[in-house]
């Protein structure tokens, strides 16, 4: 069974974001996902990256590639707390499109565990 | 790729054209805010977004744009947003954001 393994650490600045969706789509592309696929995962991971910028220094992200499912994990990721602040309001539009889009998204104590399933004959 | 935004004030019709191109995300969303305020302090008016060439829009993209709204709202104005790709379609639509603003095919 495979299990490849792709990790991405960034600084947390707002400037790298879009490295980590070039990244991201590029990895996406080469399982051979749609371009809906690939524009699901990209905008996530960017929303999950967005979310982890306050709360560390800087951002690491994990790849894993398996036979059947595309997992990628950002640590420092969390629910926010109820409030009307701009930022939460923010933060949660953004926890509402990785659930729209991904097949799976689940939180853990050290951040997100994002899950896009691969079909047959996808690669 | 960054954000480049071009604005005009459509005279005839009284409202401001905004032209988006490229990413609005956490990086660039503070510039479009500022860009789109002043413009309103210049002149109350309505706003129309062309997304004809708006490639990518994240959360923080459409708080800005919420709390753009906000400000038309007091103003009695509204946002017309036109041309968007379907990728950015589908956020608004999960967001319930296609609600709040004027989507036009």
């Amino acid at each position: 069974m495979k299990n490849d393994i792709i990790r991405l650490t960034i600084p947390s600045k707002p400037d790298y974001i879009s490295v980590v969706r070039l990244t991201s789509s590029s990895i996406a592309s080469k399982l051979g996902l749609s371009i809906d696929e690939i524009e699901d995962i990209k905008v996530s991971l960017s929303e999950a990256c967005t979310n982890a910028l306050t709360r560390t220094d800087e951002i690491n992200i994990k790849f894993e590639i398996f036979d059947d499912r595309f997992v990628i994990i950002v640590d420092n990721v969390a629910l926010p707390e109820h409030n009307e602040d701009t930022l939460i309001r923010e933060s949660n539009l953004g926890i509402l499109i990785m659930k729209s889009l991904m097949d799976e998204v689940n939180f853990t104590e050290k951040g997100v565990e994002m899950i896009k399933h691969l079909k047959d004959g996808n690669r | 790729m960054a954000l480049n935004i071009l604005m005009n004030f459509d005279e005839i019709n009284n409202r401001w054209l905004v032209e988006p191109e490229g990413e609005i995300d956490i990086y660039t969303s503070p510039e479009l805010k500022e860009e789109l305020s002043k413009a309103l302090d210049d002149k109350k008016a309505d706003i129309v977004i062309d997304g004809e060439k708006l490639e990518y829009i994240d959360s923080t993209g459409l708080g800005t744009l919420i709390s753009i709204l906000k400000i038309t709202k007091e103003n009695n104005n509204k946002i017309y947003i036109t041309n968007i790709k379907p990728n950015i379609r589908k956020l608004f639509d999960i967001t319930e954001l296609d609600k709040v603003f004027v989507i036009e095919e």
